[in-house]
């Protein structure tokens, strides 16, 4: 029985320690290799299909949110307060 | 394939100025709007789209430079300036609140007593807390010190584990603080003893905060291999602004927790 647990400790160990060693592998040259593909495409939308999402919920934001303020800003100038 | 016949970063188009100036139009109404009509709504907007604008434009910076080479010396000494011109400006940021402080404190009203703590105020005790956080932050420059010649060195553990000491000192830092702010017995309300006390001490908080944020970043970046050891200015910008808070801190301690005790 023992037997047993002590081989699936080493496999447990053995199983953590090649998932974290390959997570903190050097990617740095794939990213190397991504960015500097010669496709024209900006900077802040080369990384992928992620990038266009973000890009687009923050400019949503943007367009939406400076739509607010100016209603807030009008809303505070002309106030409708019937006394 | 060269694309340019000098060494000087010609920035593809960004959307990420327009995002940040919108989100600071949004935070500045969005506090007009809280303090008016206590609606929170457009200070909660600006304030996620300026983390949106800021993750987005320092991720692509990350990729113009780690990526795609574009940080060659000469614009890596342009950036050195720009980091130096905007501690500058930070250090006169709190020049001011010093001024107030002192403005306060060495002449002080007879509607305060005509002394300094002014009557009814207890200041905390100088050789409590505060020293400990000056400890803590006297460690930190000393630990981000060592990060720095442990990259130079291209000793990656060493470098990990000062990096990470470092901004756990940070944080550490900051609970001290908060705490302190829970427990202290005396108030933003107090008087211009709690006004200029608050003020300049919160202001150097939130400097903590970012400080400790940036040499995260730094650290998860040193994680994935991003520095190397002649080639790691984001580090450097980052243990400078670090430096900085630190030395706000003494002048802060010198002047308000001891001398204005």
């Amino acid at each position: 029985m023992y037997r047993h647990i002590h081989a699936l400790q080493q496999v447990a160990r053995r199983t953590i320690s090649s998932s974290v060693r390959r997570q903190l592998d050097n990617k740095v040259q794939n990213k190397q290799k991504l960015f500097q593909e010669d496709n024209g495409i900006p900077v802040h939308l080369k990384g992928g299909v992620s990038d266009a999402l973000l890009y687009r919920t923050t400019m949503m934001l943007t367009v939406v949110g400076a739509g607010y303020v100016v209603y807030e800003l009008v809303k505070a100038a002309f106030p409708r307060n019937k006394t | 394939m060269a694309h340019q016949a000098h060494a000087y970063h010609m920035v593809d188009p960004s959307p990420w100025p327009l995002t940040g100036a919108i989100s600071a139009l949004l935070m500045t109404s969005g506090l007009a709007t809280w303090w008016h009509y206590k609606t929170t709504t457009l200070l909660f907007l600006g304030t996620t789209l300026l983390l949106l604008t800021m993750f987005q434009w320092w991720r692509d910076i990350i990729r113009e430079s780690t990526f795609q080479g574009h940080h060659s010396t000469p614009v890596q000494k342009g950036l050195r300036y720009g980091m130096v011109l905007f501690i500058t400006s930070e250090v006169f940021f709190f020049i001011g609140f010093f001024w107030a402080f002192y403005h306060s404190s060495l002449a002080p009203a007879i509607e305060l007593g005509g002394l300094w703590p002014p009557t009814g105020i207890t200041p905390l005790d100088p050789f409590e807390v505060p020293l400990l956080n000056t400890a803590v932050l006297l460690a930190s420059g000393v630990t981000v010190t060592w990060a720095h010649h442990t990259i130079m060195e291209g000793a990656r553990k060493p470098a990990l584990q000062s990096l990470t000491l470092t901004v756990l000192l940070g944080l550490y830092f900051t609970a001290l603080q908060a705490m302190e702010y829970y427990e202290a017995p005396f108030t933003l309300a107090d008087g211009v003893y709690g006004c200029t006390f608050f003020v300049a001490t919160g202001f150097h908080g939130l400097h903590v905060i970012i400080g400790t944020t940036f040499l995260m970043v730094c650290l998860l970046r040193h994680t994935h291999y991003h520095f190397t050891s002649n080639h790691h200015f984001g580090f450097e910008a980052g243990a400078w602004y670090w430096h900085f808070v630190d030395v706000v801190w003494l002048f802060l301690y010198i002047s308000i927790y001891w001398w204005g005790s």
